[in-house]
């Protein structure tokens, strides 16, 4: 037996060996029983070295496993290298992550889009008022635009259907207000305030902001 | 370099069907496996048993092992369950158990334990190589004593004893290996010329 490969074997033994030299090895290891025989007895003097005491050096154990091991089916499983690929890298894993996030994301803005499709269909109406609609818009027309006639009031009934009870719900908290306390009362009108401040500039907005402003105002 | 590096590439000839490669590592972990079973049994003989169940269950789930962890932490987990679980089930019906023991299906094993373990040949193998290696420990040149010593004794990494040695890795290699050389061809004399047992080993 040439010292390399008993140099090999004992780098081996210790997990030193680098992989490619390993794989070659391990072949040889596994069919050649005076190689084998040799890691075994590496095992013993380990064994002995640590004092492993009670534990008997006569490979007893390995003669038995062996025995009942050669009963068993061959065992049937991916190869090392499909399985190193499959599994090894692990490469997959946060590309993996990255993608889900991405697909939710992706769904949160398709599924944005969907729910603003009737405001923007308002949009369109104010840029393109039907004859009906100047007909029947009353007199709730802005000045928003240069082009006063294109408002439509109607349609922005339905995309807000939180404003009269968070209306109500002010004017109870104003109402109530010597009873609440300053903090509470305050922040859930600066919650109501946010709430609406984008949305309700049109006719009921002023009516609200003014409750607002001047509970917000008054000595507390 | 992967600690498990050698292991894994065993491992996976394993599981591509060689049974060779299992017993080899059975060979390296064996000594390691019945010492940790001790810490549930008392008796060598019932480690050696568990130690055996254990190696067999982790033969059998090989195919399931992806190399997540290291195999020996792997074997470790497999070894404790079956340990727990035996003391369990002997403090359960002690009498199932011994009863268990003395079946047919397992008389043979019995008797090949009783041969080659429990007899007085058996314990006079274990005590002659346990001898030998420490004579021939004693013996070595200082700086391969201390080279195999940090690495079996205190686990070290040829990295790590190269630095304590403050040598090169490479150096480090060679002297666990002239160690083990120098050890190993004492303890073949006792196999050879006085039990007989070489192919115990292997």
């Amino acid at each position: 037996m040439n010292e390399e490969l008993d140099s090999q074997l004992s780098a081996m033994f210790d997990n030193e060996l680098p992989p490619a030299e390993c794989e070659l090895l391990a072949r040889r290891l596994s069919r050649d029983e005076q190689l084998k025989a040799r890691w075994g007895r590496y095992a013993a003097i380990g064994a002995t070295i640590r004092a492993e005491g009670g534990v008997r050096l006569n490979a007893e154990v390995a003669r038995r496993v062996r025995m009942v091991i050669s009963k068993e089916p061959v065992l049937v499983a991916p190869s090392g290298r499909e399985q190193s690929e499959r599994w090894g890298t692990r490469w997959w894993r946060p590309v993996a992550g990255g993608a889900v996030a991405a697909s939710v994301a992706a769904a949160c803005i398709l599924w944005l889009r969907l729910q603003a499709t009737p405001e923007a269909d308002t949009v369109i109406a104010r840029a393109a008022p039907s004859d009906s609609a100047l007909g029947t818009g009353g007199g709730a027309a802005l000045s928003l635009t240069s082009n006063p006639d294109s408002y439509v009031v109607p349609a922005r009934v339905p995309a807000r259907p939180s404003f009269f009870p968070s209306m109500q719900l002010a004017k109870y908290v104003v109402a109530h207000s010597e009873f609440s306390s300053p903090m509470t009362r305050r922040n859930l009108l600066s919650a109501l305030m946010v709430n609406e401040a984008g949305s309700s500039a049109g006719s009921a907005g002023p009516e609200l902001t003014d409750d607002v402003e001047d509970d917000a105002k008054s000595p507390q | 370099m992967s600690a498990d590096v050698s292991d894994l590439s065993l491992v996976r000839r394993v599981q591509r069907g060689d049974k060779g490669a299992f017993d080899a590592l059975v060979l390296k972990y064996q000594h390691k496996l019945v010492k940790l079973v001790m810490r549930y049994v008392r008796n060598p003989a019932e480690a050696e048993d568990i130690a055996q169940e254990a190696f067999i269950k982790a033969y059998r789930a090989l195919p399931q092992f992806r190399g997540d962890s290291a195999f020996y932490t792997w074997l470790y987990r497999i070894a404790i369950n079956t340990a727990k679980n035996a003391v369990v089930s002997r403090d359960r019906s002690p009498i199932e158990y011994d009863l268990d023991r003395n079946s047919s299906d397992e008389s043979y094993d019995m008797q090949g334990r009783m041969k080659d373990s429990e007899t007085p040949e058996g314990l006079v193998l274990t005590d002659e190589i346990r001898t030998t290696v420490n004579a021939a420990i004693d013996a070595l040149p200082e700086d391969l004593r201390t080279a195999i010593v940090l690495r079996e004794l205190e686990g070290l990494s040829y990295e790590e004893i190269a630095a304590a040695m403050d040598c090169p890795v490479g150096t480090v290699r060679s002297r666990i290996f002239r160690a083990r050389e120098a050890i190993d061809r004492r303890l073949r004399e006792v196999f050879e010329g006085g039990l007989g047992r070489t192919e115990e080993l292997g």
